[in-house]
């Protein structure tokens, strides 16, 4: 199951890749993000085929418009490259007001679980808070 | 192992370094939400996650939501593009069936379509596996080949430079959706099914890609129908955030999803 699962997941991430030209440190940084939602598909969360990659420094955070359904619920998770010493994934409602999850952050790599009780539009922010530059690559699971 | 060793609830114990950050976070600023990124690849749900919201409602009878075999033999190419996105999600509608014969034939339809649009190859080798994990009831593994499929016939046709077939692909299969969970929601009336169908960021979007396309493609039969549907499904999708549609609301748009499909799929004189 779990080589399927990566097999899966790697076969998917060379397809979409060129849509976007993915760089070394983004691969890497989708694999920190992998390492960890791979806990949430053990939880019975599916991760989605698809991801959202680039390169974000201190002070210049990055955000995403997603659209969530409600009764569902999603793990966003960020990974970076190693010169991000500390991410943050941050989900936020329509108006822009942040909304209460699961948070779980570790080094470069960083989560937030939420389930909204309306369906519409989100914004998922992805920041470096300590470190310098790096690579990014967000990807989200949902049951 | 290491896998293993890592569960959700293993995980969530950090949770407390940053239990308040939700709370501490500014809230954005106009100009943010304005600039967020959308990208085909993650603001724009998979039919999969459309129809798992649905599962939540209740129990449904997926065997019943399938339609009748749609036509493979089109001669514009992005009438092809808008039918293989229905064809994708009467996959997914399918795999949720648990229907070994239909996933199976759908497989082949989408392999046809594909095949006329030139991106059989990448496909075809899916395909197999596809065939594979139906006969043998691997249903979470054929919905992340599916939904694996999906990505790389877009990525290919990307890569042909046919960007612009790639949005139709995707609204081709999101009109599926709609048609069928509005159907549902509509037999089933509840105010909680009936908000299901707020999804204004995604109508937003599907319609500026397709208000984007060249004047070739717009010109398409298939697509001026689409598009002119679509200002209309936007309409009903784009409600308050407090307000249910009502049900007679919920029809309308059920109504306008299943003919807007039933005329992509007739033939061009």
């Amino acid at each position: 199951m779990k080589r399927l699962f990566l097999t899966l997941v790697f076969a998917s991430f060379t397809a979409v890749s060129a849509l976007h030209a993915v760089t070394d440190g983004e691969v890497a940084a989708r694999r920190t993000a992998l390492d960890v939602a791979g806990a949430f598909n053990n939880d019975g969360f599916k991760l989605r085929d698809g991801f959202w990659a680039g390169q974000f420094a201190p002070g210049k955070p990055k955000i995403l418009q997603v659209n969530l359904y409600a009764g569902n619920a999603y793990y966003f998770t960020v990974g970076a490259t190693p010169t991000a010493k500390k991410v943050l994934v941050t989900v936020y409602d329509e108006t822009g007001k942040p909304v209460s999850g699961e948070p779980y952050q570790d080094t470069s790599v960083a989560a937030a679980g939420f389930s909204p009780d309306n369906s519409g539009i989100f914004f998922v922010k992805v920041e470096v808070v300590d470190g310098a530059a790096a690579d990014y690559c967000l990807i989200y699971s949902y049951k | 192992m290491i896998w293993k060793l890592r569960p959700l609830a293993g995980s969530l114990a950090f949770a407390c370094l940053c239990a308040s950050a939700a709370a501490e976070a500014t809230p954005l600023t106009p100009e943010e939400m304005a600039g967020a990124a959308r990208t085909d690849g993650l603001s724009i749900p998979m039919p999969d996650e459309f129809l798992a919201s649905l599962n939540k409602l209740g129990k449904i009878y997926w065997s019943s939501k399938m339609r009748l075999p749609i036509g493979t033999s089109y001669t514009s190419r992005p009438q092809m593009a808008l039918n293989l996105g229905g064809l994708i999600a009467d996959g997914y509608i399918a795999i949720e069936a648990q229907d070994q014969q239909q996933v199976k034939n759908i497989g082949r339809d989408v392999l046809t379509l594909a095949g006329a649009l030139g991106v059989s190859k990448e496909v075809k080798e899916r395909a197999g596996s596809i065939t594979s994990f139906a006969e043998n009831g691997q249903w979470d593994q054929l919905m992340e080949e599916l939904e694996a499929t999906q990505n790389e016939v877009k990525q290919t046709m990307a890569e042909a430079k046919d960007q612009d077939l790639v949005a139709l692909v995707t609204v081709g299969g999101w009109l599926r959706g709609i048609e069928v969970v509005s159907g549902q929601i509509a037999a089933h009336y509840t105010e909680t099914g009936g908000k299901l169908m707020r999804q204004p960021g995604i109508v937003d979007f599907l319609n500026q890609r397709l208000d984007k396309l060249p004047d070739k493609i717009k010109d398409d039969a298939s697509v001026k129908i689409v598009r002119k549907k679509m200002a209309d499904i936007q309409r009903l999708i784009a409600f308050p955030i407090d307000k249910a549609p009502t049900v007679d609301e919920v029809k309308e748009l059920n109504k306008l999803a299943a003919d807007t499909l039933k005329d992509i799929t007739k033939k061009q004189k």
